[in-house]
């Protein structure tokens, strides 16, 4: 293994970290609007992505139309989530809310491993080509299929979140969610919509996780989870930006140190780069002074 | 009769784990750890009687010190942070103990056949108690004498000074700092105290299946952890027992008729028990009509 090498491992990893971004962006924007962490996002996502597959799988639609299946389905599981888990519960009970959204993690990876009798799926690519070559290195078509996808899902959330009313009413009950109620705005009805928001980035994670592994496993579930929490402590609860460059950071991380150890060893480091960043930077990168807590 | 016997030390050991996260959370933490100090306390018990040939007792206890000292650590910085970045700090130092354990390899020959901790393939040979002639009666006999004497202190340690200011932390941080009580001292101490009990907990569960492997210490143990605590409510040690006996003793064994459709219930039954009683299957109000139901008021209420 020579510099080259691990550079290349760096860019696989940051164009697979894109992924990761949209986890963890789905992860703050709940907690953004709620101040609560949605535990079954990751599983939900995933859960999107294997709803997906009942198209090709059952109903002899083209292979294509996994991935907007995919994407509808998460949405619908998000609002499902939001009505089970949050609508209902005080929110001043917050272990309550996260108990059960520990429950539906688990129900949510035991429907599937119900569903499928546990075998790992087979899942599309979202793109095969001929790798592009740049001097040495080589940009994998189907993860670069995958980075596209994954910003161009980006771009339509910023752009939902900071051009349209919708978006606005977000950002207005994530800061001040009773000065926004006295402006009119429909707590219920963002809070619901944030969760749908959410789980249609989710959709678009889960299916891309499942185009760049190549298959669906229930295995993935827990890994994903944690991977997408510590993109969205790194980058600092709430915040946009921060889980996006958290992310490719992770992303890269992660193939670099598997290339330099090995896959088993990897996801410890993984860990402990979490731990150094709680200790030098315990708000993550891109905290307001207010939001270190 | 055997089967009575194993089950009621199955629920003695998750009881301890119950335990272990109770007190945690007695300070208004929730931890994803305890599945991570249960696996320190199974491997550092299974090595020390199976490779160093310790007696269970002491083993047990120095594996309980090997996971509080872990959990000691692990409290410093993690407890910097509060809340929501807690869980998923100490959930991945839980998923962090798993990984080192999968790629943890200590092996010895003894006569023909190597023992020890092998990676993925788990530690095998764990069998102190078959070794020593230990019938199943009596093992249960001695995993209820340890899980009456954590319940017993951490009941005693409720009653006493220590238990005011772990409760005073966990209802209002800011109320409890003004009294001049040291937050992070506390939650620390709480944290070791519960690494000790998980440790324990997790040397009993070694020498009960004679088989460990990283894949028992997953995050569906530690969310079992919290859950007992949280479904039995946070006002006594009694609450976690009941919860561990309801879901080891009736969902999980009494339901094994269901097949697989049983896991499926346990996570859509914790949905549903958070929406309908958000503050526990026993909360204050519970607690209080039970205890007139017997006779005596508590004295705190």
């Amino acid at each position: 293994m020579g510099f080259v090498d691990y550079v290349q491992a760096v860019i696989d990893g940051l164009l697979f970290g894109t992924t990761y971004s949209l986890i963890g962006i789905g992860f703050t924007l709940v907690f953004g609007v709620m101040h609560k962490i949605n535990m079954s996002y990751a599983a939900a996502s995933l859960a999107g992505a294997y709803c997906g597959l009942v198209g090709p799988q059952l109903l002899g639609l083209p292979a294509w139309t996994v991935f907007p299946l995919s994407i509808i389905a998460a949405g619908a599981i998000g609002y499902f989530i939001y009505l089970t888990c949050f609508r209902f519960i005080p929110l001043a009970s917050p272990l309550a809310t996260l108990m059960s959204t520990v429950g539906m993690l688990l129900l949510l990876d035991e429907i599937v491993v119900h569903s499928t009798a546990g075998m790992p799926q087979n899942y599309p690519a979202i793109y095969d080509g001929d790798p592009v070559e740049i001097g040495s290195f080589i940009l994998r078509a189907d993860l670069l299929g995958v980075f596209l996808v994954c910003v161009a899902a980006m771009a339509v959330l910023l752009a939902l979140l900071y051009r349209t009313r919708l978006g606005l009413a977000t950002r207005a009950v994530a800061q001040q969610p009773v000065a926004a109620q006295l402006c009119g705005m429909r707590l219920q009805a963002v809070n619901g919509l944030t969760f749908v928001i959410a789980g249609l980035l989710g959709g678009v994670a889960g299916a891309m996780i499942g185009a760049s592994v190549g298959m669906l496993s229930p295995l993935i579930s827990g890994p994903i989870t944690v991977k997408g929490l510590i993109v969205t402590v790194i980058g600092g609860l709430g915040s946009i930006p921060g889980a996006i460059v958290a992310g490719l950071l992770v992303g890269a991380a992660e193939n670099l140190f598997q290339a330099l150890r090995n896959v088993t060893e990897r996801d410890i480091y993984v860990m402990l780069l979490l731990f150094v960043f709680l200790v030098l930077r315990p708000g993550g990168l891109f905290a307001t002074a207010r939001g270190r807590d | 009769m055997d089967f009575y016997y194993s089950l009621a030390q199955i629920i003695g050991f998750h009881t301890l784990l119950g335990l272990s996260a109770y007190i945690v959370l007695q300070t208004g933490q929730v931890t994803l750890a305890q599945a991570g100090f249960f696996a320190i306390g199974a491997y550092v018990a299974g090595m020390l009687t199976v490779l160093a040939g310790w007696h269970l007792v002491p083993a047990m206890i120095v594996a309980g010190l090997a996971a509080a000292i872990m959990a000691c650590l692990v409290g410093f910085p993690a407890l910097r942070v509060r809340g929501l970045m807690l869980v998923i700090a100490t959930l991945a130092f839980g998923e962090a103990v798993r990984l080192f354990f999968f790629n943890f390899d200590y092996q010895i020959a003894k006569g023909d056949v190597k023992i020890g901790p092998l990676g993925g393939e788990g530690f095998r040979q764990i069998r102190w108690f078959p070794e020593n002639g230990w019938t199943s009666f009596e093992i249960m006999l001695f995993v209820w004498a340890v899980v009456a004497l954590v319940a017993g202190a951490l009941w005693w340690i409720d009653r006493s000074r220590f238990g005011a200011v772990l409760r005073a932390v966990g209802e209002d941080e800011l109320a409890a700092q003004s009294v001049g009580i040291n937050l992070t001292a506390v939650k620390v101490t709480a944290m070791t105290i519960g690494g000790f009990i998980a440790g324990l907990g997790g040397s009993i569960y070694a020498h009960y299946t004679t088989h460990i492997e990283h894949a028992n210490f997953n995050v569906l143990l530690a969310t079992f952890a919290i859950a007992y605590p949280i479904l039995g409510g946070l006002r006594s040690v009694f609450g976690t027992i009941v919860a561990v006996i309801f879901v080891q003793g009736f969902l999980v064994e009494g339901l094994r008729f269901m097949g697989d459709w049983r896991n499926l219930l346990f996570g859509a039954l914790i949905v549903a028990a958070m929406n309908l009683r958000p503050h526990g299957l026993i909360d204050a109000a519970t607690a209080r009509r039970l205890a007139r139901l017997f006779g005596r008021e508590q004295r705190r209420a």
